[in-house]
């Protein structure tokens, strides 16, 4: 009853429109403070979310102000003036049996030239040194957010040594980071959940998300009441209630009247089943029939008829009739608009219900 | 376990009554002089025409190569002693940054502690409003009386009319 100031699972956007985010795939580049006071999710955990926007991965530079060291990793604690949080670094494989380095020739003076054996040495000691820091050090981390005990940490992908002998790295980070607050992560993240681009077919992911919903609660309904036959207006007062429902959610004045959006829905929807092949239409004219692929009695026996017939000619015994071939023999004898994705659910239905068989990935004969 | 964080402080705001005892910051100065024995180096800032100096005790990151006269980087804890020595800092990183462009890390700065500035303000108008409205609310729900119940268009146009006031 009172006013809510928004609770988290409110605020929070459905773990589904999370890619749209692209700070989501990225390795956000945010203040440890942030980092460290961000909510986690109450949908995914493991996912973040700064001011709505949802992620996982950060890249942190700051100074190293802890080191731990064990046999597999590194944790060091990195400080960027805002916040203090713990990296874990895990060590490399391959530098486990480096060894000693040892002394290696000078290739200038050496006889031999280019010696690629200690070129390569000298590359992976080099790689080597470049994640052994110290204290008062400078580093970068791109890792994963993790919570391990209460505290949070990041377990890196990557870190390395930041050679920074004029301050330049660090000072040109803290001239880009608030750029990049203001233009990226303090803005909101656009759910699409405002309608501007409806005017186009597809245009909107809200829109698409509202097509989607009215693809399965048609195609529910088919199947529950097994329809065979209907007509649009038969089946617009089921998409009423995701109209309603999501025009009670947009703050915005609707531009458009609900009659027309219940029939542009309508109309996209329909042009959905029928290119999924779950209706069609059996004869075109003026009054707008479908019939519903999985209901129609009439054109399931009629692919049988066309079988049992065709499977008598020698030609078709043993191997069965290829879906082309029914295809045009059904259009022949059924309805001319037959398209193939309406055949090959009707081909699937009956092939559930065991009426026919089919011999390899595109014939068909019947039982 | 980890230390805490260490702000950027300039060597005249540490010897001021800005920075609190026992902080953690980190600083940048002119080297100007270094006694190994006592393990005390100063550093030197300048601001307009003035000079400030900012002590510094350097037992935890010796040795180190003091090069007299370059600018030095550092990060420790603040001590402020009553006596003659003033602020110490007792660094726990101590690196040379000679060649620093002092100028455009004094801009880095000043534009990073105005973004956490602009930060503050809009989070303390932000959550102010919320009190008010949470109150509000509440004003509302008792008026109305128990065992009442109001749709949200009701609550937003009492809101509105509390607020455009």
């Amino acid at each position: 009853m009172a006013v809510n100031p928004g609770g988290a699972d409110a605020d929070e956007p459905p773990s589904m429109l999370w890619g749209l985010d692209p700070v989501f795939s990225a390795y956000s580049r945010l203040y440890i403070t942030d980092i460290l006071q961000m909510k986690e999710s109450t949908q995914v955990p493991g996912v973040y979310f700064y001011k709505n926007h949802p992620l996982f991965q950060v890249d942190v530079l700051g100074t190293v102000v802890y080191k731990r060291e064990r046999d597999d990793f590194y944790c060091y604690g990195v400080d960027d003036s805002t916040g203090v949080i713990n990296c874990l670094c895990w060590k490399d494989e391959k530098w486990k049996d480096q060894g000693e380095p040892s002394k290696y020739r000078d290739p200038s003076g050496s006889s031999r030239g280019f010696n690629i054996e200690d070129e390569l040495k000298r590359l992976k000691e080099a790689e080597r040194k470049s994640t052994v820091l110290e204290i008062g050090d400078l580093l970068r981390v791109r890792g994963t957010v993790k919570t391990s005990r209460d505290a949070r940490e990041i377990k890196a992908n990557s870190f390395y040594k930041v050679s920074d002998p004029v301050m330049a790295v660090q000072i040109s980070h803290m001239l880009e980071m608030p750029q990049l607050y203001r233009k990226c992560y303090d803005q909101p993240f656009q759910m699409p959940s405002d309608d501007l681009g409806g005017t186009e077919a597809g245009g909107s992911s809200h829109f698409h998300y509202l097509l989607s919903r009215s693809v399965l609660t048609l195609k529910e309904f088919l199947l529950e009441k097994e329809v065979a036959r209907f007509r649009p207006y038969d089946v617009e007062f089921l998409l009423h209630p995701l109209i309603q429902s999501s025009s009670a959610e947009q703050e915005s004045d609707q531009p458009r009247s609900f009659a027309t959006q219940i029939r542009k829905l309508l109309k996209e929807t329909l042009s959905i089943l029928q290119d999924e092949g779950q209706i069609f239409r059996k004869i075109r004219t003026q009054d707008e029939v479908y019939n519903v692929t999985e209901q129609d009695k009439d054109l399931h026996t009629a692919i049988k008829d066309v079988l049992r017939e065709d499977t008598k000619r020698e030609k078709y015994a043993e191997k069965g009739c290829h879906v082309l071939h029914i295809l045009s023999s059904v259009r022949q004898r059924y309805s001319q608009n037959l398209s193939r994705e309406v055949l090959e659910v009707a081909l699937t239905f009956l092939e559930c219900n065991s009426d026919i068989i089919s011999t390899t990935e595109a014939h068909y004969i019947v039982l | 376990m980890l230390p805490p964080p260490a702000a950027f402080q300039f060597p005249w705001e540490i010897n001021s009554d800005l920075v609190k005892d026992g902080a953690s910051v980190r600083t940048c100065g002119r080297l100007i002089s270094y006694v190994p024995e006592e393990s005390k180096a100063v550093l030197s800032g300048q601001q307009s025409s003035a000079q400030c100096h900012v002590s510094v005790q350097t037992t935890l990151v010796e040795p180190f190569q003091p090069i007299l006269g370059a600018q030095y980087f550092v990060l420790g804890e603040i001590e402020k002693t009553d006596g003659l020595s003033g602020v110490m800092l007792r660094a726990r990183a101590l690196t040379c940054v000679d060649g620093v462009d002092l100028t455009l890390m004094q801009q880095a700065i000043v534009e990073q502690r105005r973004f956490f500035k602009e930060r503050e303000t809009k989070d303390e108008y932000a959550s102010s409003l919320l009190r008010l409205a949470s109150s509000t609310a509440l004003e509302f729900s008792s008026a109305l009386g128990a065992g009442t119940t109001t749709t949200n268009m009701t609550m937003m146009y009492y809101l509105r009319g509390k607020f455009s006031k």
